[in-house]
């Protein structure tokens, strides 16, 4: 009978583990043997807790297992770590479930996609969401669906857009409460954007945020015309919240066309903007946009990262952006004030960002005869590649590129699910593009140190209380870095590009770091004493 | 844009047509179409729809880029009538660079209509003799020392072995007069979805006993570099256990001004060069 009873208190304890519940998300920093949501916790820090592998010993990493999602393109999950198991995405919305431990599959899902779908920058998909016995996807032809944890089976499928119209989803969902979070990808098409919000239970939609505003609409007059519908503002990273002021923070990118402004006069809110919506109602809180009018692709949508501190004397509650823009913007989070915006590179577009918050452009910009060359190029300084953020030090660790673009610009036409940029941009053919990971202080903007990379980067930051942040180059090194100095403690070569940022978790009291590249996820771990 | 840089893939779109594009240009096919009477609003959102697509491989003004051929001319390697380039842009062209194209019928049809509407080149070849030509190729000037013709010659430049199909006589005169004004570009790294090619600058390799290795450069990471030196020979490096890795935005390649290629070497040259990447079949026929 004992036995029997310790037999039930083990299948409960394991129905209950298995269940991740949104309190649980909310506390996710008190379980750091867990990834349980896009960034690790609501936060966006993407920091861990876990210490076993340290400066001291990460030289001694070695790979414990490799999963093959077996697709090529851009592998830019971010998986779940959950209780032993990893839940994951691959290209053309493949999604799966591997053991923690050994790297083998528990089950896989490939979506049919039809042949028309339109992503703009490869068929990838950022990763899911979790809540209860569901993982949640948004898909490239723009549905946003739930399946099974154990199974992978479809569970609901609700479609969101019309994919023949280039819009698609590429965004890691958020869950807050029973909502499941999507933003829109598409502002190269002349999409009009929005985030959604879906009953995690019913796939039923909860609410929708036009992020450009229709006739009537608060910030409809800041489109010329009718370019407010073609207009951008996709949503496209995933966004950041705030459980004690219950406030979502979701970032929006380039107004469309992004590289003509003609049809478009005024600062086409709310485009490359922080967005401060309630989730319970998708109510607009508060907005603040950083790149009015922009016309040179430079999308907000990075991380937002909400801290803590004393700014200028009082306590606040802050919101940083290291913004793809190339200022690393401060706000208050509970109302949107803007407190400090500082450039974090080379930057030419604007000489700085006003007291209100305003950048001040640049009036010396030179157009040459095929352009304007302007710093940062459209990939930005940044991009929407996590940042980590180390509550301890006060550091945020962003990868960043040192490139600028020659950017054109003329008239084109809308036509509907078809490419609408108004011209494009060329790498300045003087400079050879470069890239870092740089360490910032993030009340002062000062740097602190920075590692150089050969090339541009297209992954971000895990910082760990081991001392160490782990970064990813696009000639496909994963590398360990001291977090204190930016010292080079550990790299391995892993054969393709890396186009996402890693996780950590910890199972039987090894703590793992998990990182995808090229078709594969590759898994590190101290090796057995 | 959702990521880090415009998606190379249509930058890849118009290369092969390069390719294809190049020279025949004796040949300049009497089946080749005319110029047609493009309407203006037609040829802007050519030139808009040949920027966002093209121009990142064939350049801004469609004369060729870091990867792909210069579009201007006036031949067609792979077929210059507008069916034929239609296709091209739409399949691609295997083994080359040239991806198939997604794009609409009207994109694709405004796109060679601003092709068409392009200034001809102005030829500068004069009657070359393309036998001397070779000569000055593989003795004369030297250059077989260092680019390969079908198979046979050095390694350390470009292979030339489809030099006339991708380049107009223009930027092959600029090559070898002024070699450093335009630096050619490598592969791209097929892993790197956002890689730029590798130019073909000067790298020089300081070793920690102060040895100075130089050569181009066949790979380069955060940690490694990997050469070819001028010796024709591979040579890898870990950058920790070098003192520099140097780069110069230089070609290896001498340049031949007048008084090392005088003009009439350079014209036969030129008409040797111009014949390389020629279809084996006859210009102006269907296979």
């Amino acid at each position: 009978m004992k036995k029997i009873c310790v037999l039930l208190l083990a299948v409960i304890s394991f129905a209950a583990q298995s269940q991740v519940t949104y309190e649980r998300i909310v506390a996710a920093a008190s379980e750091p043997q867990n990834w349980l949501t896009y960034s690790g916790r609501y936060e966006g820090w993407r920091h861990s807790t876990l210490r076993q592998i340290d400066v001291g010993n990460v030289s001694r990493l070695s790979m414990q297992w490799t999963f093959q999602v077996a697709d090529l393109g851009q592998f830019e999950t971010t998986p779940l770590a959950v209780d032993g198991v990893l839940y994951g995405t691959g290209q053309n919305d493949r999604a799966y479930a591997i053991d923690a431990r050994t790297g083998r599959t528990l089950w896989r899902y490939q979506r049919h996609l039809p042949d028309k779908v339109r992503p703009c920058c490869g068929a990838v998909n950022r990763g899911l969401a979790i809540l209860g016995d569901r993982v949640f996807m948004a898909t490239l032809d723009a549905h946003v669906i739930a399946l099974d944890t154990r199974t992978g089976n479809l569970l609901w499928d609700v479609t969101a857009a019309d994919y023949r119209q280039a819009y698609t989803f590429t965004v890691a969902p958020l869950v807050v409460k029973n909502a499941v979070i999507v933003g829109v990808s598409g502002g190269e098409y002349g999409v009009r954007g929005f985030i959604d919000a879906y009953d995690a239970a019913t796939g039923r939609r909860l609410w929708r945020f036009d992020t450009v505003p229709g006739p009537g609409q608060p910030g409809h007059e800041t489109w010329a015309g009718d370019s407010w519908k073609v207009g951008g503002a996709p949503a496209w990273i995933t966004g950041s919240y705030d459980p004690d002021l219950n406030l979502l923070y979701w970032p929006t990118g380039n107004p469309s066309p992004s590289n003509y402004g003609g049809e478009r006069k005024g600062d086409n809110l709310y485009s490359n903007s922080m967005l401060a919506l309630d989730p319970d109602t998708g109510k607009l809180k508060w907005h603040y946009q950083f790149t009015p009018h922009d016309l040179y692709d430079y999308d907000a949508t990075q991380i937002p990262v909400l801290m803590d501190a004393t700014w200028e004397g009082r306590p606040r509650k802050l919101l940083v952006q290291a913004n793809r823009n190339g200022f690393l913007y401060v706000l208050d989070r509970s109302d949107g004030t803007f407190l400090s915006a500082k450039p974090f590179g080379n930057v030419t577009w604007a000489t700085a960002i006003d007291a209100q918050g305003r950048p001040m452009p640049n009036t010396a910009l030179e157009a040459g005869a095929e352009g304007t060359q302007v710093c940062p190029g459209a990939a930005g300084l940044t991009n929407w590649f996590s940042p980590s953020y180390d509550p301890a030090t006060q550091l945020l660790y962003v990868a960043t590129s040192n490139q600028c673009d020659v950017f054109t610009s003329s008239p084109q036409t809308y036509r509907a699910g078809h490419d609408f940029l108004g011209s494009i941009y060329v790498p300045d053919p003087e400079q050879r593009p470069s890239g870092a990971l740089k360490a910032i202080e993030v009340l002062s903007g000062k740097e602190k140190w920075s590692f150089p990379y050969h090339t541009t980067p297209n992954g971000g930051a895990l910082s760990t209380e081991g001392g160490l942040v782990f970064g990813g180059d696009s000639d496909g090194n994963f590398i360990a870095l001291d977090a204190a100095t930016g010292r080079d403690l550990w790299h391995v070569q892993l054969g393709a590009a890396i186009y996402s940022t890693a996780i950590t978790y910890s199972l039987d009291g090894k703590q793992y770091v998990v990182i995808p590249a090229g078709s594969g996820l590759f898994a590190f771990a101290l090796p057995q004493q | 844009m959702q990521t880090a840089q415009n998606d190379p893939v249509p930058i890849r779109t118009l290369m092969t047509m390069a390719l294809i594009a190049s020279l025949f240009w004796q040949a300049a096919d009497a089946r080749a179409p005319r110029p047609q009477a493009a309407k203006a609003t037609n040829v802007a959102e050519g030139r808009s729809a040949f920027r966002t697509n093209c121009a990142p491989c064939h350049g801004l003004t469609a004369h060729g880029g870091g990867r792909g051929p210069d579009l201007t001319s006036g031949n067609w390697a792979h077929g210059g009538s507008d069916a034929e380039i239609f296709r091209t842009i739409t399949g691609g062209v295997p083994g080359t660079e040239m991806p198939a194209n997604v794009l609409d019928d009207g994109e694709i049809r405004s796109i060679i209509a601003f092709l068409r509407s392009l200034a001809p080149p102005v030829h500068q070849l004069v009657g070359g003799d393309p036998g001397r030509g070779r000569q000055t190729f593989t003795v004369g000037a030297g250059c077989a020392q260092c680019h390969m013709v079908d198979g046979n010659g050095g390694r350390l430049g470009p292979d030339l072995s489809r030099i006339g199909a991708a380049r107009a006589v223009a930027y092959l005169v600029d090559s070898i007069r002024e070699p450093d004004r335009e630096l050619s570009s490598g592969p791209v790294d097929p892993n790197n979805h956002y890689g730029l090619p590798l130019p073909y600058d000067t790298v020089t390799v300081v070793t920690a006993g102060g040895e100075r290795i130089v050569g181009v450069a066949r790979n380069e990471d955060t940690f490694s570099v990997q050469l070819l030196d001028v010796d024709q020979n591979l040579r890898c490096f870990l950058k920790k256990d070098v003192r520099e890795v140097i780069h110069e935005r230089k070609s290896l390649m001498p340049a031949y001004p007048e008084n090392a290629l005088s003009a009439s070497q350079l014209q036969d040259l030129l008409a040797y060069l111009v014949t390389l990447g020629r279809d084996r079949r006859e210009p102006g026929k269907d296979q």
